[in-house]
């Protein structure tokens, strides 16, 4: 860690830094876990992502908010090799990891879960989660207890098709079928999509239970105000390029964040 | 469950097709019956005997159940590789003729020339009386043949993907569709070289063909031996896909690639068996077609590939059991329809219910399904 104010991990008095909106170079932490430097991402010829810098430290929980368009899943899908990468370097644990095909993402401890499309949904909810542990020899059955001890829900639903269950449940199930892993860091693209108003608040509480077991997080988030809130800290992305980084709570304090990104 | 919701009156208001349907399928059965009871009312009736209708019925059933065989393999490289193979009735043909050489050369080998049977009568100057390939006489070499003909129709058809569709794989579902057309023409006419172009008789016949005659059909060994192993084959499909993990893998990346790839699922391993198990029971059913028929030509697999595409879009393409549904109704179409056509268009009898299905089930009768 470099000690600066806004530095991950240390207890910067979120008054001192506020309105500062630093740059993300204040913060970067050569220590990280994910470690992203200088990314230039996009899909085919259309460059969506320039310049980007991120890091996420080891149990740490990180939101990127932004406009729609700024590039926020792009990031993500770019950390997993979903799109096409340019420039710049993504490391996770020491490990440079931007040339590492799409299937092999997660033998390196990482999760994801997509915004849509994310579970089987001809597979019932217990082959979704088995699917989820495929590159071990065995299912793994503590930890599908385990899933099924944070989603009950589930295991009530285990034989049923996850195409037929509801959007919130759906959800509980892509979380599910990634934690079968136990990763290091679950990246989570706008978990709180399509869930009805009255679940939104239940999905967050959840993703904070799930970091407090000691599993990164890193999220896009629409719901801009909660994912502040409650992140350790958080990165505004604006047309694909970083704009400001700081603690969460910090960044929803800042007259300037709150004017351009949170609607006041 | 599901007809009685489609017949309901406010479907039938909705869709007033449903109900021409419905009538001309009342009428069929209204005069079937007639038919049977040898009641001749106005144009509707006439004489059919139980066992002319049965023997309809049976002979649909076998050749049905050899239809959705061959459209697993169909369906699923449509679901899982998502295009539209056109070279798989010429897997069914491969299957064919490299299971029939190999039986020929476990019953007869000794006693006949080598060339001979190999190349399945295409070389020298052997009938198939003194091959004496039956189920009754030799039944090892038929099911070697069988066994033959699914594992040189699995490799072969792992060798094409590697040759030819797996540089492909990005390209999209029309340039793959494309080039298995292009692949079919060369599996075709390898076929033909190596085989020959003529039609030919590979069963011998055999006293005591015919095991059983209930209500007058007439069941025959072959008959029923086609039944046992396309069944089989069926149910063992059934357990792979759902019992195994490679099979539920397979399923998944049916359902979802993007998703399969992030979950660490490895496509070209699931793609492989894709292959080799949609491949190798094209090959199963090419043989138990000739078994069927009795005969073989080098471009049968082509011709029977219209009525397997009928099947499997019939029953819900990209599902397994939709292409043994749709074999099923096929078959079944193809042989009843002669009791009011005439067997030059029972063909297109066959594409008819297809049609008519599709208007009503645009989804095919398991769409929507997924299922691998």
């Amino acid at each position: 860690m470099n000690g600066d104010s806004a530095d991950v991990g240390t207890d910067a008095d979120p008054n001192e830094s506020a309105g500062a909106t630093a740059r993300t170079d204040h913060t970067l932490d050569d220590e990280a876990m994910l470690r992203i430097r200088g990314l230039d991402a996009g899909y085919g010829d259309l460059q969506i992502l320039t310049d980007v810098d991120l890091d996420v430290a080891d149990g740490e929980y990180v939101t990127i908010v932004g406009p729609n368009g700024a590039g926020k899943s792009t990031v993500m899908k770019t950390v997993f090799g979903l799109t096409t990468y340019m420039d710049g370097t993504i490391e996770f644990d020491g490990e440079a990891i931007e040339a590492t095909p799409p299937e092999e993402i997660i033998h390196e401890g990482i999760g994801f879960v997509p915004q849509t499309d994310n579970v089987f949904p001809g597979l019932s909810v217990e082959e979704n989660l088995e699917m989820g542990a495929y590159i071990l020899d065995s299912v793994p059955q503590d930890r599908l207890e385990a899933v099924y001890d944070r989603f009950p829900i589930l295991r009530e639903r285990r034989d049923q098709k996850a195409g037929n269950l509801s959007g919130g449940q759906r959800q509980m199930v892509a979380m599910g079928r990634t934690l079968m892993l136990d990763p290091d860091l679950l990246l989570l693209d706008e978990p709180s999509a399509g869930l009805a108003p009255d679940l939104v608040d239940d999905m967050f509480d959840r993703i904070d239970r799930i970091n407090e077991s000691g599993t990164a997080i890193l999220m896009v988030e629409q719901n801009a105000k909660e994912a502040l809130r409650r992140c350790d800290r958080g990165y505004v992305l604006v047309d694909g390029e970083n704009r400001y980084t700081d603690r969460g709570e910090t960044l929803l304090g800042d007259e300037q964040v709150r004017q351009d990104f949170l609607g006041g | 469950m599901e007809s009685i919701e489609l017949l309901s009156p406010a479907a039938l208001r909705e869709h007033p097709g449903l109900a021409v349907v419905a009538a001309i399928g009342l009428l069929l059965c209204v005069d079937l019956l007639a038919k049977l009871a040898g009641l001749q009312v106005g144009p509707l009736g006439g004489s059919l005997s139980v066992a002319r209708l049965g023997s309809n019925l049976w002979n649909g059933l076998v050749i049905g159940l050899v239809i959705g065989l061959a459209g697993i393999g169909l369906s699923m490289t449509y679901s899982i590789l998502n295009f539209a193979n056109f070279s798989h009735g010429d897997l069914v043909s491969t299957g064919a003729f490299t299971g029939w050489g190999v039986a020929f050369v476990v019953a007869a080998a000794g006693s006949q020339p080598l060339g001979a049977l190999v190349t399945v009568r295409d070389a020298g100057d052997v009938t198939p009386g003194a091959i004496g390939a039956h189920v009754l006489s030799t039944p090892g070499a038929i099911v070697v043949g069988l066994l033959a003909a699914f594992a040189i129709t699995a490799v072969v058809s792992l060798a094409i993907d590697r040759a030819f569709y797996k540089p492909m794989r990005d390209r999209g579902g029309i340039a793959l569709l494309i080039t298995s057309v292009g692949v079919a023409l060369v599996v075709r006419y390898l076929i033909q070289f190596a085989y020959g172009a003529d039609r030919r008789g590979i069963t011998a016949s055999v006293d005591g063909d015919t095991l059983a005659t209930p209500l007058g059909v007439s069941v025959t060994a072959h008959q029923l031996t086609i039944a046992v192993a396309a069944i089989g084959l069926m149910v063992a499909m059934h357990y792979t896909l759902q019992r195994t993990k490679l099979g539920t893998a397979m399923r998944a990346m049916a359902d979802n690639k993007d998703l399969a790839l992030i979950t660490g699922i490895p496509a070209e391993r699931v793609v492989a068996a894709t292959w080799i198990l949609g491949g190798g029971l094209a090959g199963a059913s090419g043989y138990l077609y000739v078994l069927l028929r009795g005969t073989i030509q080098f471009d049968f697999g082509w011709s029977l590939l219209l009525l397997i595409f009928a099947a499997v879009i019939l029953g819900g393409i990209g599902s397994i059991y939709g292409a043994i549904a749709g074999g099923l109704v096929i078959g079944l179409v193809f042989t009843t329809s002669t009791v009011w056509i005439s067997s030059d268009f029972n063909a297109a009898a066959a594409f008819a219910v297809m049609i008519l299905v599709l208007l009503l089930r645009p989804e095919g009768l398991f769409g929507g399904v997924s299922t691998a």
